[in-house]
């Protein structure tokens, strides 16, 4: 493959401590690499912010969102942001676009690689539906993607972990990432989505599971102790109990001290908590509710063991998907919205509720503020993601504006200026005046979330990573962010350049070309697992398909044929 | 005043999408220019020349502009869609969204009116004078909110789900309607001078007058007792209890 060399830009690399220095960054084969010969395309970036490709670890782009399409057929209808929303038709080079919070697979793929985006993580799939997210996957054109398997609510799961069974919960985890192509271990409401089958939930990490003797603080050690035995790349990724109810910041922060006493090989966190904006209320109804921000910034100040995403909301239509069943029914019937709900099986449950945010409801308000607030308040930028929960939180093509307004502290209390007075004493936003620089928005969206999942070759710039490149029109010395809201939005929304694989894919924010991605999974099976331990699981899973499953476990496990360019990780043997 | 006669030149059996017959779009064109206006029959992109022969008698702004189609056009969609002003007569029928989003001005079909007629109109009349099909003054698919203002008019019968989401307007259907007409309902009135069956599925809140008969009734409505309405006596009903609607239903006795 051709060289490359990218000259004159300014870059942000903080894993490699490079924070605003005009540095060459050279490619070659798709890598990232010391130097290269003098026939180099050279790629000028006079002018501009040099970044690696960013990394969305958490979003919902493949599985659920096909239920919020369905729901949804209006949602071709909103156009928004010129752009990165709406209907385009095909061209020579691109399948037609359709939709905003639910935009088709292609739009998908587009879209994220013109605010220079390269990786997504899909946040949640049930195993089975993991065939479909792969199908999906395959269909999202030039990123590179991994998904998140829900092991929180699985029958089997909470069985081992009644049973004291720690071998065989680990077997059948690395099973579970073998049978689903999957990348990492994630907790949706533990014990929430087993109990929904039967119309109940859990109210905290102390309630028992219907029909099981474990709580959610024993599902949560649990798979959190099984997760670092295998030395998976990925910690346990945690969407906490109590989503969406005023006072769940003690449920939050009850959660983020049970794991304290995790232990981890590897140099990351043992647990990230998702979309903290939704699990960061104070108060005991919608009545007094108001921000906690301030206390669970305070506890991941003084602790080191997580990390979290904002789940920033976002003013305008949205699309709820949870595999929280229990929080979608009350969604939707608290808003009077549509609702569609899941059961699958023994894995999970689920639900897909369409919600529309505005400045003008004093809830919707506070909830904005608060996912600012969570990223301000917290020193660290290694400790926070920058996300929406996309689409829950708002559609993803909102990101510029959200990592816009964390660089301006005007524009925030402008937007504050226009809330409803019953907002006022609720939030704390109006008294921050944190305003974050380039080197910091580098850390929250690619370095720091590709180190939070364990994907040493994104995120960042140095020798050996994976040439993934966004170069926006920015000038870093001369425009600045705190008060050229507009200008910054609409650099990070069109990149000047995105670089996937060595491959200029966006240029002035259109596409140029469109590769397909990788699909990055964890082989974790052959990790310590005996074959005696093995047969041990194979009786288990044998007896229970037979028993209850509604497939063959013979036509269970996603095969090669669903992933194309597959990247297969195999953690060290520990 | 501008008078522009479209005599349609041959049937179509493909939908045409023709949003752009409004008065807002022909006013003060030419009939050349207007000739050369787009459509899409299928995939294919066309002009009104494609379909109609095209005349047009003296110029004038939208609210002067009075659109005749001569003849049936039941292929062609979207007919005076977001008009704002102005008049168009079908001398004949027409095909699905005849009227979406109309927020002034009239039209007039005196033949069938096909689904969605109506749909999300925000002012202005229409008249069908024939029957129109499934969601007459309804919403967009997926949408929650259907026609919101202007007057819908029809005088034959019409099918299901009438009015479907309605927030606000008023709707008058001189023949029967089929299934859940006022279905989802957020306001607005619906009077069906003829039959239905399960008016008011799911209804929030606005007004149901049936002067027929209702065929057979939602199970979730209270019955309130007689109430005189303009001089007629009605069975008053609330609900739909299902949705913890204020609805009003009235059943002439």
């Amino acid at each position: 493959m051709a060289e490359m060399i990218i000259k004159n830009g300014v870059v942000y690399d903080p894993k490699n401590g490079i924070d605003g220095e005009k540095n060459e960054i050279c490619i070659k084969d798709g890598k990232i690499v010391e130097n290269v010969g003098a026939g180099a395309k050279i790629v000028d970036a006079e002018g501009c912010v040099v970044m690696a490709g960013g990394v969305d670890g958490h979003t919902h782009c493949a599985g659920k969102i096909n239920t919020g399409r369905i729901m949804s057929p209006h949602d071709m209808r909103y156009a928004p942001i010129p752009g990165l929303s709406g209907e385009e038709p095909r061209t020579k080079l691109l399948r037609p676009q359709v939709g905003y919070n639910t935009p088709n697979t292609y739009a998908i793929g587009y879209r994220y690689s013109k605010l220079g985006y390269t990786s997504i993580a899909e946040a949640a799939i049930t195993p089975m539906m993991a065939r479909h997210m792969h199908e999906e996957f395959e269909e999202i054109p030039i990123l590179d993607k991994l998904g998140l398997v829900l092991m929180g609510s699985n029958w089997q799961v909470m069985q081992y972990i009644q049973d004291k069974d720690p071998e065989k919960l680990k077997a059948y985890m690395a099973w579970l990432l073998l049978a689903s192509r999957g990348y990492g271990v994630k907790i949706v409401n533990p014990g929430g989505g087993s109990s929904w089958t039967w119309g109940k939930n859990v109210s905290g990490l102390d309630d028992k599971v219907v029909d099981f003797d474990v709580t959610p603080a024993d599902i949560l050690i649990g798979l959190a102790e099984a997760n670092e035995a295998l030395n998976l790349p990925h910690s346990i990724h945690v969407h906490c109990n109590n989503l969406g109810v005023p006072g769940n910041i003690s449920t939050t922060l009850d959660t983020m001290k049970l794991l304290e006493k995790v232990k981890t090989k590897r140099d990351r966190q043992v647990m990230h908590v998702t979309h903290v904006q939704f699990n960061a209320y104070t108060g005991t109804s919608w009545m007094d509710f108001a921000s906690g921000a301030q206390d669970v910034a305070d506890y991941i100040n003084k602790r080191d063991h997580l990390t979290f995403d904002m789940g920033q909301l976002m003013f305008g239509p949205a699309m709820t998907m949870t595999a929280d069943g229990p929080t979608e029914y009350r969604n939707a019937r608290m808003f009077d919205a549509k609702w569609s709900n899941y059961d699958q099986e023994l894995e999970d449950a689920g639900g897909v509720v369409p919600l529309n945010y505005t400045s003008q409801h004093f809830a919707h308000a506070t909830m904005w503020s608060i996912g600012l607030e969570l990223a301000l308040l917290v020193k660290d930028p290694w400790k926070v993601m920058f996300t929406t929960d996309n689409p829950n939180g708002g559609a993803f093509v909102n990101y510029p504006e959200g990592q816009a307004l964390l660089m301006s502290d005007k524009k925030r209390q402008e937007v504050i200026a226009g809330f409803p007075d019953m907002t006022m004493d609720r939030i704390s936003l109006p008294n921050i005046d944190r305003e974050l620089d380039w080197g910091e928005i580098a850390t929250m969206t690619r370095a720091m979330s590709a180190k939070m999942l364990g994907l040493e070759e994104k995120g960042h710039l140095g020798v050996g990573a994976d040439a993934d490149v966004a170069i926006y029109n920015i000038q870093p010395d001369k425009v600045d962010p705190s008060v050229e809201h507009e200008k910054i939005k609409k650099a990070l929304s069109f990149a000047k350049y995105t670089i996937k694989g060595g491959e200029i894919v966006v240029r002035d924010g259109e596409i140029t070309a469109t590769p397909k991605g990788k699909v990055y999974w964890v082989n974790a099976y052959e990790n310590g697992i005996t074959p005696a331990e093995k047969d041990r699981l194979m009786t288990d899973l044998e007896e229970r398909f037979k028993k209850y499953y509604s497939i063959q476990l013979s036509n269970y496990m996603v095969e090669d044929a669903y992933l194309p360019r597959p990247v297969e990780i195999r953690p060290e043997v520990i | 005043m501008q008078t522009v006669t479209l005599t349609p030149n041959r049937s179509p059996t493909i939908s045409i999408e023709a949003e752009k017959i409004t008065p807002d779009a022909f006013a003060g064109k030419s009939a050349a220019e207007i000739r050369a206006i787009g459509a899409w029959e299928g995939n294919e992109e066309i002009t009104l020349a494609d379909i109609f022969d095209v005349a047009v008698d003296g110029s004038g702004d939208a609210a002067e502009t009075k659109i005749v189609i001569d003849g049936d056009v039941p292929r062609v969609k979207r007919i005076g869609e977001a008009m704002t002003a102005g008049e168009i007569v079908v001398k004949g029928d027409v095909d699905m969204r005849c009227g979406a989003l109309m927020s002034g001005g009239s039209i007039t079909v005196e033949g069938n009116a096909d689904s969605w007629v109506g749909r999300e109109m925000t002012g202005g009349e229409i008249l069908v004078k024939g029957n129109a099909t499934c969601y007459a003054g309804g919403g967009y698919r997926g949408e929650t909110c259907g026609m919101r203002g202007g007057k819908l008019t029809i005088e034959g019968d019409v099918l299901d789900y009438l009015g479907e989401h309605m927030c606000g307007g008023e709707i008058l259907v001189k023949g029967n309607a089929r299934l859940l007409a006022g279905v989802l309902n957020w306001s607005g009135k619906i009077t069906i001078e003829g039959d239905t069956t399960l008016p008011g599925g799911e209804m929030k809140s606005g007004t149901i007058f049936v002067k027929g008969k209702v065929l057979e009734m939602l199970p979730s409505y209270k019955d309130e007792g007689t109430e005189e309405v303009d001089g007629v006596t009605y069975r008053k009903y609330i609900g739909d209890l299902s949705r913890n609607g204020e609805g009003v239903l009235y059943v002439s006795v």
